[in-house]
């Protein structure tokens, strides 16, 4: 493929560039005589490295020549239009593999009734609704070590109201029970193995689904530079990008963990955003700063106004220090009922027959 | 990998598929013309979480046919499936005031259809406590709204155990019980005496027993009561001949998750079988064997299935919200519908006949018909073009472009893995 894009570029800079370069028309009089000839123009094809990096730094040029010619060209067009009072040309926006996701039936719609009768039905909105206090059990796989426990004690710091037990040699499903009886909300397995954490298990509870997530990347708070430490005010939440009535369960069970009224005075945000069926977990302070004395310095030199302190005053911005743990979530199956690995029945489960294509995403 | 999906569905023979969900709603989805495109018709009901469905029975015949609906909250309905309307609501906790409904759920359900009079049906209900139910309700016409419960019968079918399913046989005379911790047992419906008991495998090598827990059971032939098949919550299927002895015939294994639906071919032979992380297979049941699995990105659990009597399809819902619908002879999927719920349960009206609404609803089925006629011609388009457009890429730039645009996408790509 790479060989017979070089090849199309070069045709394009010669058409673009006829009457500049000589070699072009040479190039273009040899595809006339001959298609073997061309072919052998085409680096990968020369066999000799010096020749074949030779050429392929020129064609590497060539079109380094080429962008940036294209992009002063826009930018001309651009500050023209605006000179003349013109609409300027319409940004392109580049095609990701987001944007041109496959067509989805199950995407909800805001207006779908259907979906707010469901959603008043489900496991979560008693929470939701705060009716009661979420209170999450967390432990762990049996065998505990390496970058488990001070996970924990960070997802402990991050969630309110989380208790951590031990998991001694306990059976998942007496936990469940025994988590029942003391009015948990949720609880929440950390899964280690080779000393790290790999995997995540959500379980609601009295009736809930069981949402078992692949946990990777993880960067504990001492692991990140210039972190900041989390007050005990309760977080604020951010759930980004979850679609599809499978996203928007998955994000109301992660809702369900964290109480639903934050404290702003805190600045304390934990985000969960997903991108192509990745959930990225992150936990921020913000502030919002007025940058004034900075800009007013820079500016004042120059002009000396009164207005331009009163716009730098003006300006707010906010700010970011990252604090807590990083690290990214997959959903490997979603369980209806409590955790069951036996006799479960599945909402959702990955098969491997569902990946027919790298724009359909799930969340 | 291919890059995109292009959902192929060819369409299914005209049926009507009512379908029952957790939110307690109807739904009806008709699928008209020779190759339709099923899709959603009707919606009766409104979304109540205490309205869940458990249990739907259907009498399909051609006048006066009769839908039976048991819900969560203890009452059964009798509703008409042609226009939804519903002709009488029978509330359990009336005629039996001691249990609640709340932890005594209807498991099974089951509208006769031989000796019905038009002014009345008899349906038999099963509880999961073990409460069975036969009742014979008259619903007056609309004139006169005295739609009242005539003479029931109840027997226990079981004290202990919790009961998950029932059937009835074709000749309605017997029906069979199972659930967790009870053996399937058949009953004679006119005696209301137990006339045989399974009995468990025995232990297996290592001395471990597992527990009974049937989840589904059906019969296999319509004409025939002593044999049927039964799914178990250790993924499990078995079947059982009464004539024969009180194990089970055969017994295979069945992937991991718990079988979740059987259902049977009119043949006597084959049989479904859904389970609870969305595997639906054919097996030959004479002797055991897997015809083969049905593939279709199906991720949810099988909660229902129904086969069609005439046509080779089969439809199947569950948990996953999907109704979809199937080729029985080369197990493909001809279509599949989005519903929004968890679904629990799925009949086929077999008396529906898509010509019959095509002189009601002309506009809609020419529609209908248009698109069938353009699939086709689409589809032979499409490989024509593919070539003309590989051709035109030898010559143009426009390739290039596309490249270029992908590996743009690639470098964002990078990009986003980098900000994570």
């Amino acid at each position: 493929m790479g060989v017979k894009k070089r090849k199309n570029e070069t045709e394009e800079t010669e058409r673009s560039e006829d009457g500049d370069f000589v070699d072009g028309r040479e190039k273009k009089k040899k595809k006339e005589v001959g298609e073997s000839k061309k072919k052998e123009i085409l680096p990968s094809m020369i066999k000799n490295k010096e020749k074949r990096s030779e050429i392929y730094a020129k064609l590497k040029h060539q079109k380094k020549v080429e962008k940036r010619k294209k992009i002063k060209a826009r930018d001309a067009a651009e500050k023209q239009a605006l000179e003349l009072g013109e609409e300027p040309p319409a940004k392109k926006v580049p095609r990701t593999i987001e944007n041109t996701r496959e067509f989805d039936e199950t995407v909800c719609m805001p207006d779908d009734e259907e979906l707010f009768a469901a959603n008043d039905a489900d496991e979560f909105s008693s929470i939701i609704r705060r009716e009661c206090a979420p209170k999450i059990l967390i432990t762990t796989c049996r065998f505990n070590s390496g970058r488990g426990p001070a996970f924990i004690s960070e997802l402990l710091s991050v969630i309110p109201n989380a208790h951590y037990y031990k998991r001694g040699t306990y059976d998942l499903k007496k936990i469940v029970e025994y988590a029942k009886n003391r009015d948990f909300t949720s609880l929440i397995v950390v899964h280690t193995n080779r000393r790290e954490p790999d995997a995540l298990l959500i379980i609601g509870l009295p009736d809930g689904p069981t949402a078992h997530f692949k946990l990777s990347r993880l960067v504990l708070r001492k692991d990140i530079k210039n972190h900041g430490n989390p007050t005990s005010h309760q977080p604020e939440l951010v759930l980004n990008n979850f679609t599809t009535r499978l996203g928007l369960r998955v994000a109301r069970l992660i809702q369900s963990l964290f109480p639903q009224d934050p404290n702003f005075r805190g600045r304390r945000v934990v985000t969960l955003h997903n991108q192509r069926d990745f959930i990225f977990f992150r936990h921020h302070r913000y502030i919002f700063e007025t940058k004034e004395t900075k800009q007013a310095d820079s500016k004042g030199k120059k002009l000396k106004d009164e207005k331009v302190e009163k716009i730098s005053q003006e300006k707010v911005l906010a700010r970011l220090q990252e604090c807590g743990p990083r690290f990214t979530l997959k959903l490997i199956s979603l369980q209806h009922g409590t955790f069951d690995s036996k006799g479960g029945e599945y909402e959702w489960v990955h098969k491997p027959e569902m990946d027919t294509s790298r724009r359909r995403f799930f969340l | 990998m291919p890059r995109t999906t292009t959902l192929e569905c060819p369409g299914c023979p005209p049926l009507r598929a009512l379908t029952f969900d957790s939110l307690g709603l109807i739904k009806v989805v008709e699928s008209r013309g020779n190759r339709g495109i099923a899709h959603v018709v009707e919606r009766w009901g409104s979304p109540d979480s205490t309205k869940c469905v458990l249990a739907a029975s259907i009498d399909d015949r051609k006048q006066d046919p009769l839908l039976a609906v048991a819900r969560k909250n203890g009452t059964v309905e009798v509703v008409n499936p042609l226009n939804g309307e519903t002709k009488i609501s029978i509330s359990n906790a009336g005629v039996d005031t001691e249990v609640q409904p709340e932890d005594d759920n209807i498991v099974g359900l089951h509208l006769f259809r031989k000796h019905r009079q038009s002014s009345s049906c008899n349906l038999l209900t099963c509880t999961s406590k073990g409460d069975a139910n036969l009742w014979c309700v008259k619903f007056a016409n609309s004139s006169s709204d005295n739609a009242s419960i005539g003479d029931s019968r109840t027997w226990k079918i079981g004290s202990s155990g919790h009961f998950l399913c029932s059937k009835v046989d074709g000749s309605e005379t017997y029906a069979v019980f199972g659930g967790k911790g009870i053996e399937v047992n058949l009953w004679d419906l006119e005696k209301c005496s137990k006339i045989w008991t399974a009995k468990p495998p025995p232990k297996n090598s290592l001395g471990i027993f597992t527990p009974t827990w049937f989840t589904s059971v059906t019969f296999l032939a319509d004409d025939d009561h002593r044999k049927f098949a039964a799914g178990t919550n250790n993924h499990q299927v078995r079947l059982y001949d009464i004539s024969a002895q009180r194990r089970p015939v055969i017994s295979f294994d069945f992937r991991e998750t718990p079988i979740k639906a059987i259902t049977e071919d009119r043949d006597g032979h084959t049989i479904y079988i859904g389970n609870g992380s969305g595997d639906i297979a054919s097996v030959d049941i004479r002797t055991g064997k897997l015809l083969g699995c049905f593939l279709g990105k199906c991720s949810g659990s099988i909660r229902s299935m129904a086969k069609h009597p005439e046509f080779p399809v089969i439809a199947s819902c569950g948990l996953d919200s999907y109704l979809r619908l199937w080729d029985v002879r080369t197990r493909q999927l001809l279509s599949a519908v989005f519903l929004k719920q968890h679904l629990t349960n799925v009949v086929l009206d077999c008396n529906f006949d898509g010509k019959e609404v095509v002189e009601v609803q002309n506009v809609k089925d020419v529609q209908i018909e248009d698109e069938t006629v353009a699939l086709p011609v689409k589809r032979k388009k499409t490989p024509k073009e593919k070539e003309r457009s590989k051709k035109k890429a030898a010559k143009d730039s426009e390739r290039s472009n596309k490249l270029r645009s992908k590996k743009k996408s690639r470098s964002l790509e990078s990009q986003i893995d980098d900000d994570s």
